[in-house]
């Protein structure tokens, strides 16, 4: 690994507790800042109000913000992430990470079926410029992309459950495959998979489209043509490796599309995942798991793009750190 | 042309790819879309993840439980779960008598404060290692009481008990009130009488638990037990996948007559609609709501035979704050009442999903006053009442306090307001908090009128009026206080003769709707779809445990 790499990862790396910080202490504090915590959402209408505030004090609720964050972040630093008051007693860990496995795998799924389908889609439609299936291709691309999940999930979901009577109304189902649970084999990962990946497929077509038709206008393309090399080793050495470039940054952000999304798609399926926990858990006010999430959920983000800069560089070493010539 | 050739190759990858997923979930769906027909449960099996479906078994779809600790539930999601795998001394038959469970017998002193129950000796937990005990009684309510253990309603259902309020002050290492006399008998006292401390005995929060394996965890920390709870109820704890599903079998050696027939009951926590669930066989029984009820109710629909109605044991209502003007004045809550068409509410609008009310109780409450009159819809009345009380002004642009996070508030509330409007030229307008805000406010009577519902904990009208309406009661959200009204409701706590009792409550009941604290609205019912193949089940009108009734019959 070149040097200026290494120094280039390593003050990314140093940035990341910064970041963790900022966006651990607005997401705590704004928690607390809530007019009713958890205890009062739990004890219903017929706890009395003195039982109600003596559980807050003993839980710590009544002690100011900041000392409440050290406390957290002191454990949390530690690999305690503290306790769920949604599934009430249960370590946060054990109630995460399998929620988490499972958003992660419809997820992988997506993001394979969004880049497989939409590159050579976009390729297509580009070459095809000037012919009606160029109109019509942008034209069926910018509508599924604009399509919120809110509408297409409901949509969907009466279309192959009501209609057809294909798949089930939502939910989630593992079987075991050599020791693994695994949930991408199960009728249950289309509906899922299908909200997500129209929009994400219509979008990266549209998007490599634009790409591969300005790489096709530049010089060095007609060069490589004219001095007579095949079509197909054009497209792949010299057009797609170019085009390719922007649409790397593109994957952070179809990344972050994804977790928001999964929210969406997960309350209106039901499907047990991350999405859907962080709704409840905001809901119900379970405190230490909405700070796990956002801690871990944060942290794979920064990590993720910060694999994408990388990467960036190997494609393109021109934006490699300046200072290392190779 | 080059570009042809490139398109083939592009045309071919994208091609190749959807022919590959296509092809996949062709065979997906195939394995798994056999729905109608007798569906061999092995096909299913391995694709819904529920293990494979046996004969003897029900699937429902539950509410996901945010704890199955019965020292700690609050909620009717949570205690649904409770009362199958866990047992107390008494609890409620289907005809919602109060039976004997653990306890054999029980014994009642003269002056109504001392029950002295007898164990039955054959009651064993479910991993069989022991028999209960008084003793494990003895620790299962100190359990709930004590403040380390911090549950939000131990006190609550428990609070009757002798001593209890030294020991949740700390004064008092135990509760005097819970006697241990020998293994097999228990004796519990009480400060004063009370009809109801039976009926509160029934709630998880007195259920036993197992000591050895609670230990010292509380309701907020240590609950892992919970997935493998050593309960004495009808059902045992298979297995708990949070968030996902809940599988319960058989506790063959159940104590009580009938032990459950069903060998197993899978209960699936999350998921899409339930009545496209149960359309696809995936579960065979479902509530049902306003969105899907006119379909079924069609009797062409394939799931009309299927469709049950029961009681539901609750009450609907608009609260006023009594404490403070405009709204002190009964004639003002006259009014409003009489102005609104609970006919037209319930049967329209409500499409006959709930049924107007016209006192506080609901029907099938012991003590529901059958002749009770409707409150009639009466604009004339009410016009007249409003200019007593000083006309439109004194209450126009006042505020209706309601909870909820969606965008739109209630509809029931909107179009009450649009009665309002109509018949009184009032506006009044709606503000909607979240529902943890809500209760605080009403507790601290921040509040001009208020919207909320009231369901049984168990069916005795004190667990309407006297915990709603008793002047001193921390629930009277109302404020509503009538001397009156305070000695009918402790002449009936104190009354041991059943008749006498259930008649103060309906005395005190007329009261309270002359002075029309709450505008009562409707009571729900409850609907559900049930497959024939499942017999002995009955729609539960409050929590109850009725699983051990029901058999499946193919």
């Amino acid at each position: 690994m070149p040097a200026g790499l290494a120094t280039y990862i390593i003050r990314r790396l140093l940035l990341l507790p910064v970041i963790l910080f900022i966006v651990s202490f607005a997401t705590f504090s704004l928690g607390r800042f809530a007019p009713v915590d958890y205890v009062e959402i739990q004890a219903g209408p017929r706890a009395q109000p003195e039982t109600i505030e003596r559980i807050r004090e003993e839980r710590g609720l009544n002690d100011p913000v900041p000392v409440q964050y050290v406390r957290y972040m002191g454990n949390a630093l530690t690999g305690d992430l503290g306790i769920s008051t949604r599934y009430q007693g249960f370590p946060v860990a054990d109630v995460i990470f399998p929620r988490m496995w499972i958003t992660m795998q419809y997820n992988a799924v997506v993001l394979v079926l969004t880049f497989g389908i939409g590159l050579p889609l976009g390729t297509w439609a580009a070459l095809r410029r000037g012919t009606w299936q160029d109109p019509l291709s942008i034209g069926v691309f910018l509508f599924f992309a604009s399509v919120p999940v809110l509408i297409s999930v409901p949509l969907l979901q009466w279309l192959f459950t009501v209609k057809l009577g294909v798949l089930p109304s939502g939910g989630w189902s593992e079987a075991e495959y050599l020791g693994v649970e695994l949930g991408i084999f199960s009728k249950h990962i289309v509906l899922p998979v299908l909200a997500l990946t129209l929009p994400g497929v219509a979008g990266i077509a549209r998007y490599m489209r634009g790409q591969v038709m300005e790489v096709l206008d530049q010089d060095f393309v007609r060069t490589a043509n004219a001095k007579g090399l095949k079509a197909s080793t054009v497209v792949t050495r010299h057009v797609a490796r170019n085009a390719l470039l922007p649409i790397v940054t593109i994957l952070g952000f179809e990344l972050a599309a994804l977790i928001g999304g999964s929210i969406f798609v997960e309350t209106l399926l039901g499907i047990p995942g991350i999405g859907l926990l962080a709704f409840e858990s905001i809901k119900s006010r379970d405190y230490d798991t909405i700070m796990a999430i956002v801690l871990v959920g944060s942290t794979t983000f920064v990590l993720a793009m910060l694999l994408i800069d990388i990467a960036y560089g190997f494609i393109d070493p021109r934006i490699r750190v300046e200072g290392s010539i190779e | 042309m080059e570009t042809r050739r490139l398109v083939l190759t592009l045309t071919g990858i994208a091609v190749a790819t959807i022919v590959v997923l296509g092809g996949l979930g062709a065979i997906l769906l195939a394995s798994g879309g056999g729905d109608d027909d007798g569906t061999t449960a092995g096909d299913d099996a391995e694709d819904d993840g529920l293990g494979e479906r046996i004969d003897n078994e029900l699937r429902l779809f539950g509410p996901d439980p945010i704890t199955l600790d019965p020292a700690c539930a609050s909620d009717a999601g949570s205690a649904e779960y409770i009362v199958e795998i866990f047992s107390g001394l008494v609890s409620f038959d289907l005809d919602l008598n109060v039976i004997p469970d653990i306890a054999e017998d029980w014994e009642v002193s003269d002056d109504g404060t001392v029950y002295t129950f007898n164990l039955r000796s054959n009651v064993l937990f479910h991993d069989n290692s022991r028999p209960v005990t008084a003793g494990d009684f003895k620790f299962s309510l100190e359990r709930a009481l004590n403040p380390d253990t911090q549950s939000t309603v131990g006190e609550v259902y428990l609070g009757d008990l002798a001593g209890s309020a030294e020991f949740i002050a700390g004064n008092a290492d135990e509760v005097t009130g819970i006697r241990v006399i020998d293994p097999q008998t228990l004796e519990l006292t009480i400060t004063e009488p009370s009809a109801v401390f039976i009926d509160k005995l029934t709630y998880p929060t007195a259920y036993v638990v197992d000591q050895r394996e609670v230990g010292d965890a509380t309701c907020f920390e240590g609950g892992g037990w919970t997935l493998t709870p050593n309960g004495t109820g009808p059902f045992k704890m298979e297995e708990w996948d949070l968030g996902r599903k809940i599988v319960l079998t058989a506790n063959t050696r159940f104590h009580l007559e009938p032990a459950p027939s069903l060998d197993r009951v899978t209960y699936i926590l999350s998921g899409g609609s339930s009545f496209v669930m149960y359309e696809n066989d995936e579960i065979d029984i479902t509530g049902i709501g306003s969105v899907n009820i006119e379909s079924v109710r069609d009797p062409n629909s394939d799931l009309n035979a299927d469709l049950r109605e029961g009681p539901s044991l609750n009450v609907f209502y608009i609260g006023f704050n009594t404490r403070e003007a405009p709204f002190d004045d009964a004639n003002l809550r006259n009014a409003l009442s009489l102005s609104i068409d609970r006919e037209f509410l319930a049967r329209e609008f409500l499409l006959d999903l709930v049924v107007p009310a016209k006192g506080i109780l609901p029907p099938g409450m012991d003590g529901y006053n059958e002749s009770l009159p409707d409150i009639p819809f009466d604009p004339d009345t009410a016009r007249d009442l409003l200019e007593e009380a000083g006309g439109a002004g004194v209450i126009d642009g006042a505020t209706i306090l309601t909870s909820g996070q969606g965008a739109t508030p209630s509809d029931i509330l909107q179009v009450v307001l649009a009665m309002w409007e109509q018949e009184l030229g009032i506006t009044v307008t709606i503000e909607q908090e979240d529902f943890g805000l809500f209760l605080r406010d009403l507790d601290d009577g921040r509040f001009e009128m208020f919207s909320l519902g009231w369901i049984a904990d168990y069916p005795d009208p004190q667990n309407f009026l006297d915990i709603k309406l008793h002047s001193e009661s921390s629930n009277n959200e109302a404020g509503y206080s009538n001397p009156a009204v305070d000695a009918l409701l402790d002449e009936a706590d104190r009354e041991t003769d059943e008749a006498t009792r259930l008649e103060l409550y309906q005395r005190a009941e007329e009261l309270i709707i002359e002075d029309m604290p709450w505008a009562p609205l409707y009571h729900g019912k409850a609907n559900y779809l049930v497959k024939p193949y499942v017999e002995g089940f009955v729609i539960p009108p409050f929590v109850i445990p009725n699983l051990r009734y029901v058999t499946i019959n193919r």
